[in-house]
Formats: structure tokens, C-alpha cells, sequence
């Protein structure tokens, strides 16, 4: 500071001719610095408002792209559902309505057999009239003298009781014969319960698919027609899918490190050399790839299996061909599986051969010996290795289906992130270019405090002028001409 | 001709991506065998076997060198090995070195009678320097103090230990030392400003083993 001193002996006379000569420099430039500040707060306020501006209309532009994916997926999706229900409702309407005649027409034959069956039963022999009267009273006639009319009498009286014996022996044999076809009846029932229950369950089956269909032509009429509810039904449906397929793409990626790890050191004694990718020895680099190569032939068994659709050609092919493709890359898991577990059984032998040489190094081989485990627990561990190593391959090769879920949700969510982002940073310039105006006139009105003196002046002169006769009318303060900054909004 | 225009391609981007750069650690290591540090072999022994050797790598190479009267010369070397990049092998190669070590530590030759610290220096950064590894050490058992035989001239120029990490290890306190404790400092100050002048990316004294471990498995 003493450097700029005129006279660093005398600061306080320094200091005195210093701030003379900056207030009237200052007062001096007033016009042009104010005008200069106005000018630069309207051309940073303006640049920073333009590309908040712009951040905004791209923000929308990349919302409304994302609704529009997000509808057109949400829409394929329910053509792909409702593609399935037709099938499924052709199916139960060709499958279990088409007997719906035949059960119809043996249930009219069960019905009329029953009618039979219960006119036949309704037919039943008269029973012998006054018979037993007729029997009584010939009984109870008064014995007579003559043994002739007697004899008659109980000539009648044995045919009698013959006849009513007859009469009740018919009557017995027509009702056995009601009971046994009433008795007959009874399976007929059965049959017909059995033939209500199939056409009850054919219709019921064709009410629930035609109510499935009737929700997704709902919601596809709502997805067609671009409504709000639609989108934001979506929206959460892809959030939803994008959290819980990245926590099984995350659980995955732990399991291939762990594969990765199972595999690492035995690959270093078959893939020897000291050649480095990216700071990566190449060992680690082919059980990097080894772990990979899992989950791609994962990915194309699911794909010609026709779980996922990742690959549209792999679908497009024909199914002989898509069967060779499933052939190969199945045959190419269980052969990675294969390598893997003996990678693994190497991977013990090696370890166990790396802690006996830090022993022998350590000049403790003896004790190293006596402390190795018994064979058969040593196996162990051996054993879980291989078998961890076989099915975690298999295990990998799933993750083809939640990568697909990740990776169709993950263009929705990451889409709408982006957007938010852009939003913030539109709102964000839009501050900045407020801050810039505002910070402007700050500094113009902390100008003007810094030169109050000469400013007071030039108004103690401008009012005496204004009291002279032509005065001050004509002087017009430049001050006030120029005036303040002030804040456009 | 697809294929094999594939295959070209790959080739190249795999070339692409190999590294130049060498990911090897060459170390030296210096034992000094004149009189006042010659009871010290089987300490020595003990802590690169268990210490050094279990955290060399796969294509790391090791060379022994004793300080002795006449440092600066091939005869000087006790054994250099480059490990094999294959981990089984290379385990192999450590084995020997042991046993080599051992038989180190065994022999009863008799003590050198100067101690030409610069000497071996100048011949382990001659050795490192062949090896073309991406990082080097040089670990020096002695008690650092130089004695030269006559008519020997020792200079260190600068630029001469460029991106060589020299620790001091096991230094043995004199006699002299535990009257002024001053004199050693000194010594290890005097040493560690020499190599730093003549370019050492960095000087260090350990006491412990396990420190020594621990700055060699560090990467």
C-alpha cells in the first residue's frame, strides 16, 4: 500500500491527496461506469436468463420425448398383453365353449331320461279292490249245517285269500320296480351336476379373461389417449422396476466378483506373462472375461428362449435356428461351469501351496506341517468351492432378465433425472442472471457513496442555480440524468 | 473377409489397449559384511525371507549385493533372480533364493575390512537399471558407515538414483552412537541428503520388519 503513498513519509498527507484525486477521477467517470455496470448486468443477466431459458424448452423437450417413449412402451406393452389374453380367451372360448353343445345335449338327454324315468315310476299297478273286506267277510259267514255249502264257503274262502296274496305280491314287485328306476335316476343327477359344474367353470374362465381384457383395453384406451393418469401410472410402474431390478443387477454384479475372485488366481498360472491392460494383469483380465462370457451366453440362452428381448434378430430367426443358437450357448455354460469349478479345485491346491511356502520362508516348515488339517476336512472347503463354482455361472446367466428390466425402465428414469437436472440448472441460471442485475446496482450505488462528497456539492451548486433567475433550469445534473442502476425484471 | 477384417480390428484395439508400461518391481538389496555389521547375516536372512520375499510378485526381479571392500564389482553380487511370471514357478524361484540365503547367512568368510556403501549403490542402480522395471528399490542392510578402501573414488551424480527409492534397513547402532546418538543421526541425515541429491525419489529409514513388508506390498 505505502507503495502507491506520493510521499511515504506523510501517509495521512498521502492517503489526503490519494482519495482527493480518486474522487474526482470517479466523479468524473461517473456517467460512463454507471452506464458501463448497466450494460454489463444487462448483457451477463441477459446471457445467463437466455440459456436458463434454454435449459427450460430443452427440459420439456426431453420430458415430452420421455412421455412419449414412456407411452409408446407402456402402449406396446399393453398390445403385448392384450396379444396374449385374445389367445388365451380363444382358447377357453374354442376349447371349453365348443363343448358347451355336446354338454347341453347330454343334459337334455339326462333331463328327459329323468322325465321317463319318473313317468315310469308315477305308473303304479291298482291295488285289488275289497279284497281283504271281501276275504273278511266270507271268514265271518255263519258256519252252515250242510257240509256242501260249507265246503263252498271255504272254497271261497282259500281263493280268496289266494287272489288278495297275488293282488299284494304284484303290488310289492311294481314298487320295487319304482324304486329301482327312481334309484337308477340318482346317477342321472350326478351327471347332470357334473355337466352344470364343466358349463360353469367353461363360462367362468371366459368372464375372467373377457374382465382382463376389458382392464387392459381400459388402460391402453388411457395410454392411446396420452392421459396424465397413464403417464404417471407408467412413470411409477418404470420407477418401481428400475429400483428393483438394479438391486438384482447390484446382488449379480456381487456375485460375479465373487466368481471373479474364485477364478483370479488360478487364472494367473494359466494365462502366465506379464503383459498389463489398463494397469490390469492380463490373468485378471481373462477371468474378467471368463465371468463375462457367463453371463453373455446367459443372456442368449434366455434370449432364444424367448424370456427376454434384447437382441430383435435373435427373435426374428427361425426356431430351428434359435434352437442351435440355445444348443451352443447352453453347451458353452455348463462348459464355462465346468472350467470354472476345476478353476476353483486348482484354486485351493494353490493357496494351500502359497501358505506353505510363506511357512517355509518363514523357516517354519515343520510346524507349517503339523498345523495343515486333516485330508478330510482340507476337502472340504475344496469341494464348496467347485460347487459354488459350477453354479454361480448358472446363477449369472439369469441376470439377462433383470439387465433387461434395468435397462428398459433405467431409459425412462434416467431420462426424467436428466430433465430434473436441466430444470435445476435452468432455475439456477435464472438466479445467477437475477444475482448478476442485482450485484450491478449494488456496485453502482456503493460508486456513489464512495464519491458523496462531490455528489452533496454538485447539488448545493445545482439548487442555488435553480434559485437564480435563468438558473438552473438549463444545468441539468448528469448525475440524475444517468441515475442509478436500476433492476430490470 | 468380414471375419477377418473383425479380427484385424480386434487385434489392433487389443494392441491398443495393452500397456507399455512395466507394472514389474526390481529391488537390490545391499548387506553389508564388513566387520562391524558381519554378526548381523542371520538377522539379515531372517527378515528377507520372511519380510521381502513373500511380497515379491511375478515378474519382479531380486538381486543380492554384498558391501564390501571393493563394492563396485560384479563379484559382488551374491544372486539375482527374475521371478517367472507364472505364481507357481515363481514360488519355485523364491525357494531357492531361501535356500541360497541360507547359505548366506551360513558361510563364515571373513569380514570385509572397509565398507564401500557408494560402491554397491552405484552397482545395484547399474543392475536396476537393466532391468527396465517399472519401479525400483534399493534396501541397505548396514550401519552406514562408509569406510573406502585407499585410492577408491565414489561420486554420486545427480540424476543417478532418478525414480529409485532407497530404505535404509536394520541400521546398526556403533559404539560411538550410544555416547552421541547425534553422530548416528547425523550419519543417516548426511546419506539421505547425499541420495536425494542425486536424484532418489525418496529416502527412508525402517526399523521394523513388518514396516518393510508393508512398503513393499504397498503399490
Amino acid at each position: 500500500m505505502r507503495s502507491v503513498y506520493p510521499w511515504p513519509d506523510m501517509p495521512v498527507l498521502s492517503l489526503l491527496v490519494l482519495w482527493l484525486i480518486t474522487q474526482v477521477l470517479l466523479y468524473a467517470a461517473r456517467v460512463p461506469i454507471h452506464r458501463a455496470l448497466r450494460k454489463m448486468g444487462t448483457a451477463v443477466g441477459g446471457g445467463l436468463r437466455m440459456v436458463a431459458r434454454w435449459l427450460r424448452s430443452t427440459a420439456d423437450e426431453l420430458r415430452r420425448r420421455n412421455r412419449e417413449v414412456l407411452l409408446a412402451a407402456g402402449r406396446l406393452e399393453a398390445e403385448a398383453k392384450l396379444e396374449r389374453e385374445f389367445p388365451r380367451l380363444a382358447t377357453t372360448f374354442t376349447a371349453d365353449l365348443k363343448q358347451y353343445p355336446a354338454l347341453h345335449r347330454r343334459l337334455d338327454e339326462s333331463v328327459k331320461r329323468i322325465e321317463e324315468d319318473l313317468k315310469a315310476s308315477s305308473l303304479t299297478p291298482p291295488e285289488a279292490p275289497g279284497w281283504p273286506e271281501a276275504v273278511q267277510a266270507v271268514a265271518n259267514m255263519p258256519k252252515a249245517g250242510d257240509r256242501t255249502v260249507q265246503k263252498v264257503l271255504d272254497e271261497i274262502h282259500r281263493s280268496a285269500l289266494a287272489s288278495e296274496k297275488k293282488a299284494l305280491q304284484e303290488y310289492r314287485e311294481a314298487m320295487a320296480r319304482r324304486h329301482k328306476i327312481l334309484a337308477e335316476s340318482a346317477s342321472l343327477w350326478k351327471v347332470i351336476l357334473g355337466v352344470l359344474a364343466q358349463v360353469n367353470k367353461a363360462v367362468t374362465g371366459a368372464l375372467d379373461a373377457s374382465s382382463r381384457i376389458d382392464g387392459y383395453m381400459e388402460k391402453y384406451e388411457k395410454i392411446r389417449n396420452g392421459e396424465d393418469a397413464a403417464e404417471r401410472l407408467l412413470g411409477a410402474s418404470a420407477l418401481n422396476l428400475f429400483v428393483i431390478s438394479l438391486f438384482v443387477v447390484s446382488v449379480a454384479g456381487f456375485g460375479g466378483l465373487v466368481n471373479f475372485q474364485l477364478i483370479a488366481r488360478p487364472m494367473s498360472e494359466l494365462v502366465p506373462g506379464g503383459g498389463y491392460i489398463f494397469g490390469m494383469p492380463i490373468s485378471m483380465i481373462a477371468a474378467l472375461v471368463i465371468v463375462l462370457m457367463e453371463v453373455v451366453a446367459g443372456i442368449f440362452v434366455m434370449e432364444t428362449l424367448g424370456v427376454t428381448h434384447l437382441f430383435p434378430r435373435l427373435g426374428g430367426l427361425s426356431p430351428s435356428r434359435r434352437r442351435i443358437v440355445f444348443v451352443v450357448a447352453l453347451v458353452g455354460l455348463a462348459l464355462l461351469a465346468a472350467i470354472e469349478a476345476s478353476l476353483a479345485i486348482l484354486r485351493e491346491q494353490l493357496m494351500e501351496a502359497d501358505k506353505a511356502l510363506a511357512l517355509a520362508l518363514a523357516g517354519e516348515a515343520v510346524r507349517g506341517k503339523e498345523t495343515v488339517a486333516a485330508p478330510l476336512l482340507s476337502r472340504i472347503p475344496m469341494l464348496g468351492q467347485a460347487v459354488l463354482g459350477f453354479i454361480l455361472p448358472w446363477i449369472l446367466a439369469m441376470i439377462a432378465v433383470p439387465l433387461e428390466m434395468l435397462v428398459e425402465s433405467g431409459r425412462h428414469v434416467i431420462g426424467r433425472a436428466l430433465a430434473l437436472v436441466i430444470r435445476g440448472g435452468g432455475i439456477l441460471f435464472r438466479l445467477l442472471g437475477h444475482g448478476v442485475r442485482y450485484l450491478m446496482a449494488a456496485v453502482a450505488h456503493v460508486y456513489d457513496i464512495y464519491i458523496i462528497v462531490p455528489l452533496q456539492l454538485e447539488r448545493l451548486v445545482r439548487s442555488h442555480g435553480a434559485e437564480g433567475p435563468a438558473g438552473g433550469a438549463a444545468i441539468r445534473n448528469p448525475a440524475e440524468r444517468t441515475g442509478p442502476v436500476r433492476v430490470q425484471r | 473377409m468380414r471375419a477377418r477384417a473383425a479380427a484385424a480390428v480386434g487385434l489392433l484395439l487389443a494392441c491398443a489397449c495393452t500397456d507399455s508400461r512395466s507394472y514389474a518391481h526390481a529391488t537390490c538389496v545391499l548387506v553389508d559384511v564388513s566387520g562391524t555389521y558381519a554378526d548381523q547375516r542371520d538377522q539379515v536372512v531372517r527378515i528377507l525371507r520372511s519380510g521381502l520375499l513373500p511380497t515379491v510378485r511375478p515378474g519382479d526381479s531380486f538381486t543380492i549385493i554384498r558391501i564390501g571392500d571393493k563394492s563396485y564389482d560384479e563379484r559382488a553380487v551374491e544372486a539375482s533372480v527374475t521371478f517367472d511370471s507364472q505364481p507357481s514357478r515363481a514360488n519355485a524361484q523364491k525357494l531357492a533364493l531361501a535356500g541360497k540365503l541360507d547359505r548366506f547367512a551360513q558361510s563364515r568368510a571373513h569380514a570385509a575390512r572397509y565398507t564401500d556403501i557408494s560402491g554397491a549403490l552405484l552397482l545395484a542402480v547399474d543392475h536396476l537399471r537393466e532391468t527396465r522395471a517399472g519401479r525400483k528399490s534399493i534396501v541397505i542392510f548396514s550401519d552406514m558407515k562408509e569406510e573406502l578402501p585407499p585410492g577408491s573414488r565414489r561420486a554420486l551424480g545427480p540424476g543417478e538414483f532418478q525414480g529409485i527409492d532407497v530404505i535404509a534397513m536394520n541400521v546398526k547402532r556403533l559404539a560411538g552412537d550410544n555416547l552421541d546418538p547425534a553422530g548416528y543421526r547425523h550419519r543417516l541425515g548426511e546419506w539421505g541428503s547425499r541420495l536425494t541429491r542425486a536424484g532418489a525419489a525418496s529416502w527412508k529409514v525402517v526399523l521394523e520388519p513388518e514396516e518393510l513388508a508393508q512398503q513393499f506390498a504397498r503399490e
